[in-house]
């Protein structure tokens, strides 16, 4: 029967094409901007590491002011980056499987080739785990290991595009880039990498782009390298130049551990603690102690990845489809109850009332996915205004789960549209119109 | 076949109400040919309405072949219609988008007929009314005796045990009038009752039974008189299936 159904839907669609234009329009307009704003939402709102969620954590510790919180409107909540003194001790812990502190910095690069112009580059500078912690893809070599954090040797990780930038995409692992005054030797070069959003460091950019070198975390001290994102302080610096700094209370860096299990989640915080403790007892700490460790989820809504345009836009966007939904359920229920005649005739054929009802919702649904699949065009255009409209320098992705959720909105709009229609039509009187046809 | 008592039908707006049948009762044999009668607003199509389960009732119980359908579903009396029921209507009603063939093919395509059984009974009525080249024409562009034998085709394709007419002829000449009279007559002969309203009491004469139904009720009512019957063409052009005199209809399959 569903054969016959669809049949005789297609006839339908066919007989008045302008109307079954206007209808399928209807709704591929609400698929296409609603769909449009999912899909923003989703690129946002999308989980960057699934696998690592409870095991991958993000570390805070107090060591706030004491007059006042680090975040007024959230006194609960300490401060959200760290300072150099701290990342540098809490590293020494060998209860995380990996551990790492970062900052982000704009370094000189001087190419080899005399054709190139110096170019400054964003820079990654963290500890060796980096790339385990967050699968960082490796084309070429890999990251370095713990004695290239200490000692600080001079290794270097390129990215895809700096190593096609300065080696024209050959395996670079072994050749030499001078960085500022000093040369790095290539130590891995990393596959294409962009994770949406930039989820180790959001609160320097959720939407740019991951960093096109990555150095290790010490080079800072020697090549006093300062950093490119936000620093907040409380406290006057002790002294002058770029040590003070590294001594002062300045929380600048950003620090994540990743842990075996729960157990060993519980034995980091209980380090945490005893930590603060003992600064407490130093008399640096003063606040109560409050450290926290966030799982990735945690993380990115406390620092309210998904932007709030994003959040109202996607609401207005489903609104809109329902408009237009239900005006497509006056032109449905005007084009189904003109066919009063021949449901009559069917009816007294044999037709029951539930056969004339699912007839009739064949019809919405295909209407609902010629729409959805239309929806789905007006979609890559509308993604295109939306990255412009959040400044966003990548592009949203309309992946087959995003067509899938086109389709299956259309569909369901298509439905909401024509369960009242449907359910009209199939309660006709037949014989009121047999007689008059 | 078709067994009403006291059957009332009563049509109601917000001030008025219509009583449309009143206590009506009425026995119809299997088998036989009633011609329905009476002046426009009397009840003959309320009654048609009633008898082919298109429309309910207030009061009083109706049999159709054995079965009190006073009280079943939607889904069973559209089960009956469908597979006892034959309808033939004074517009045609065919649906101007479908072809002769699928206009056919309707009421086996509820019954849920295999398409080889639907193929078959489909060719057999459309080779019975005369139609057979016409398969693939669309109702527009058929005569107004074409469209009542395509009609009268798709009433029969499922080999239904009563027919019920609604003035067949109402929109045909009278030559038209007599060959559609010929063709009821002949399935008649294959046992099918048919119930058929007309205001032509010409064509009624050629009814086994003639009804008069007058104000909602049955006033006139000649059963126990079988009257002669006119003489009816002959049929012996017409290739006979066996077991089915006077046709080639046989039951459709499921």
């Amino acid at each position: 029967m569903l054969g016959y159904n669809l049949r005789l839907a297609l006839l339908s669609l066919r007989r008045n094409p302008y109307l079954t234009l206007l209808l399928v329009a209807g709704i591929a307009l609400g698929i296409g901007v609603s769909t449009t704003f999912v899909t923003a939402m989703y690129t946002f709102a999308g989980h960057p590491i699934p696998h690592k969620e409870g095991t991958l954590l993000y570390v805070e510790i107090d060591t706030w002011d004491p007059q006042r919180p680090f975040d007024d409107d959230h006194p609960e909540r300490p401060p959200n980056q760290m300072t150099w003194m701290d990342v540098m001790a809490l590293k020494k812990s060998d209860i995380p499987l990996h551990s790492a502190g970062m900052y982000k910095a704009l370094l000189t690069v001087h190419p080899a080739s005399k054709e190139m112009r110096p170019y400054r580059a964003d820079t990654r500078m963290t500890h060796g785990d980096f790339f385990d912690m967050f699968d960082v893809p490796f084309a070429h070599g890999s990251g370095w290991g713990a004695s290239a954090d200490e000692g600080p040797e001079p290794v270097v990780v390129l990215s895809d595009e700096t190593n096609q930038k300065l080696f024209g995409g050959e395996n670079s692992v072994g050749r030499t880039v001078r960085l500022e005054e000093r040369d790095f030797t290539v130590v891995g070069v990393m596959a294409p990498w962009r994770p949406i959003p930039k989820y180790y460091d959001p609160h320097n950019g959720a939407t740019d782009e991951a960093e096109k070198l990555y150095i290790p975390i010490r080079w800072a001290e020697p090549m006093e390298i300062v950093s490119s994102g936000n620093t907040s302080g409380w406290k006057q610096f002790e002294g002058s130049g770029f040590s003070a700094f590294l001594g002062s209370e300045s929380v600048w860096l950003q620090m994540w551990v990743e842990v075996k299990n729960e157990q060993d989640t519980e034995r980091y915080k209980a380090y945490l603690d005893a930590y603060a403790t003992e600064q407490k007892k130093l008399g640096r700490f003063q606040r109560p102690i409050n450290n926290r460790l966030l799982s990735v989820s945690q993380w990115l809504k406390e620092e309210e990845v998904v932007p709030e345009e994003a959040r109202a836009m996607l609401i207005i966007g489903l609104l809109f489809l329902l408009v237009c939904s239900v005006n497509l359920i006056g032109i449905l229920l005007s084009k189904f109850m003109a066919r009063a005649p021949e449901v009559s005739v069917r009816r007294a054929l044999g037709a029951s009332r539930l056969r004339v009802f699912l007839q009739h919702l064949t019809e919405c649904e295909i209407i609902g996915v010629i729409g959805g699949l239309a929806g789905i065009g007006l979609t890559f255009l509308g993604v295109r205004l939306v990255e412009n409209l959040f400044s966003a320098n990548f592009s949203f992705k309309v992946d087959l789960k995003m067509m899938a959720v086109a389709v299956a909105l259309s569909l369901t709009s298509a439905l909401i549209a024509g369960l009242y229609p449907a359910w009209r039509i199939c309660r006709i009187q037949p014989a009121a119109h047999l007689k008059v046809q | 076949m078709l067994s009403m008592k006291n059957v009332s039908k009563i049509y109601r707006t917000e001030h008025i109400e219509t009583h449309a049948l009143s206590e009506f009762t009425l026995e119809v044999a299997t088998g036989s040919f009633v011609a329905v009668m009476g002046p426009s607003g009397s009840g003959k199509t309320t009654f048609l309405n009633l008898a082919g389960l298109l429309d309910t009732f207030e009061k009083g119980t109706y049999h159709l072949d054995g079965v009190d359908v006073s009280r079943l579903s939607d889904s069973e009396m559209s089960r009956i219609r469908n597979t006892k029921i034959g309808f033939i209507f004074q517009t045609f009603n065919l649906i101007p988008d479908l072809n002769v063939f699928d206009n056919v093919d309707v009421p086996l395509r509820y019954r849920g007929v295999s398409a080889a059984g639907r193929r078959t009974a489909i060719e057999e009525v459309l080779e019975l009314v005369g139609l057979a080249s016409r398969a693939k024409h669309h109702p527009s562009q058929l005569s107004g005796g074409q469209q009542q034998r395509v009609a009268i085709a798709r009433a029969m394709a499922g080999a239904p045990r009563l027919i019920l007419a609604d003035e067949p002829t109402g929109n045909l000449d009278s030559a038209m009038a007599n060959e559609i009279m010929d063709l009821l007559e002949k399935v008649n002969e294959t046992g099918t009752t048919i119930v058929m309203v007309t205001h032509d009491p010409e064509l009624a004469n050629r009814a086994e039974r003639q009804l008069h139904v007058l104000d909602g009720r049955l006033i006139d009512m000649r059963a126990d008189e079988p009257r002669p019957l006119m003489p009816r063409p002959s049929l012996s052009s017409t290739p006979n299936s066996p077991g089915m005199p006077g046709g080639s209809i046989r039951p459709a399959t499921t």
